[in-house]
């Protein structure tokens, strides 16, 4: 045997291994993945008319994304220097990924009315998906709880329904309602199939409104429910060893949820551009 | 078998089949568009940040359509 060190090191490695696998684990805890999603009211206030105002984890948690984007930027701007230090150097490279990457490489008109919008929506959908990513205490009997503000159909629908009714504003902005509407259908086409394609066209609108708001919503829940499945199953398996092994497994699941919650930002962003600029240069 | 239990049956395995059913179709998709995209920036390297740009957003719309059947199994499970 060349090296017996490594030999006596790797059984040593291997026996510890096989009597975690044969320790007994903890007791059996009940866990359900649902209850991450329940409406949780933190504070109660006053119904309005038909708007319940009670402070619920929600709302908590988009008032805790302004703010983190309030005070970022007003850090930033209190401090520019002509060589940017980091932190600087990050914000404008997200300010000009919203500004060439998203806008500029997908609009051709409307450019600089639509960017404080499109702009907007990146930063704060961006902004709610990674602080979905933190334990912030505010959970059931204030503990440490995962949940993302985005992860809620009613803050995602209310995003798109934002998109929407740009979309439709800019169109009939720019090129008066009836002509906008007269566009659906393309102008060289048989009479029948004109009315058809116009009613599949308003169809099609629609469904970009679900499709935006349920994209964006079903990501984060899918990306919590994983995680919350990955962190407790050492409880599920009741195994110290599958606890162990899982370790790594919970940690690039991690990294993957940080990668999604870029991309879904980016696409709500870039999706809501094309809608805007398809409604703004509709002959092209 | 009595009315309640098999009203449960009915909903897990059609949560199950929804989701696995519906995954099929957007993995496909995606293979072939990442794929094509893949011999795209082979082809031509200075379009590498176009390219990925659209590819992004092509993987974004195509996974949706594998997340409306999980949005339809969650339905099934904790809704219906």
């Amino acid at each position: 045997m060349k090296h017996p060190w490594r030999w006596i090191i790797g059984l040593l490695v291997l026996g510890f291994l096989i009597l975690l696998a044969l320790i007994p684990g903890g007791e059996k805890i009940e866990f359900e993945v649902a209850g991450e999603f329940d409406r949780h009211v933190l504070i109660e206030l006053p119904t309005i008319g038909p708007f319940d105002m009670s402070i619920t984890k929600t709302v908590a948690y988009l008032f805790v994304a302004v703010a983190v984007i309030v005070v970022a930027t007003i850090v930033v701007a209190r401090s520019l220097k002509e060589k940017p230090g980091r932190f600087q150097y990050a914000m404008e490279a997200l300010y000009e990924l919203a500004r060439d990457g998203i806008v500029a490489s997908v609009m051709k008109s409307g450019k600089k009315q639509w960017f404080p919008y499109i702009g907007g929506v990146f930063i704060f959908v961006l902004v709610s998906n990674l602080i979905g990513l933190l334990p912030l205490p505010f959970g059931e009997k204030h503990q440490p709880a995962f949940y993302a503000a985005t992860a809620n159909l009613n803050v995602t629908l209310m995003l798109a329904l934002f998109t929407f009714v740009f979309t439709h504003y800019a169109g009939i902005h720019k090129n008066g309602a009836v002509r906008y509407v007269k566009a659906w259908a393309p102008s060289g086409a048989p009479p029948v199939l004109k009315q058809v394609i116009w009613f599949i066209h308003v169809v099609s609108e629609i469904f970009r409104l679900i499709s935006l708001s349920v994209r964006l919503f079903a990501n984060m829940v899918a990306g919590h429910a994983i995680l919350a499945v990955f962190f407790a199953m050492a409880l599920i398996f009741q195994s110290y060893l599958v606890g162990l092994a899982l370790q790594g497994a919970s940690v690039l699941i991690y990294m993957f949820e940080i990668f999604v919650a870029f991309i879904q930002a980016f696409i709500f962003a870039i999706l809501s551009a094309v809608y805007i600029g398809g409604a703004l240069d509709q002959d092209h | 078998m009595d009315p309640e239990a098999a009203k449960e049956l009915g909903k897990l395995l059609g949560a199950g089949l929804s989701m696995g059913l519906g995954a099929i179709g957007p993995g496909v998709g995606l293979g072939i568009m990442i794929g094509k995209a893949l011999e795209a920036i082979a082809r031509q390297p200075e379009v590498a940040g176009d390219v990925r740009t659209n590819m992004f957003i092509g993987i974004g719309v195509t996974e949706a359509v594998a997340l409306y059947a999980f949005v339809v199994a969650l339905i099934l499970i904790f809704v219906a």
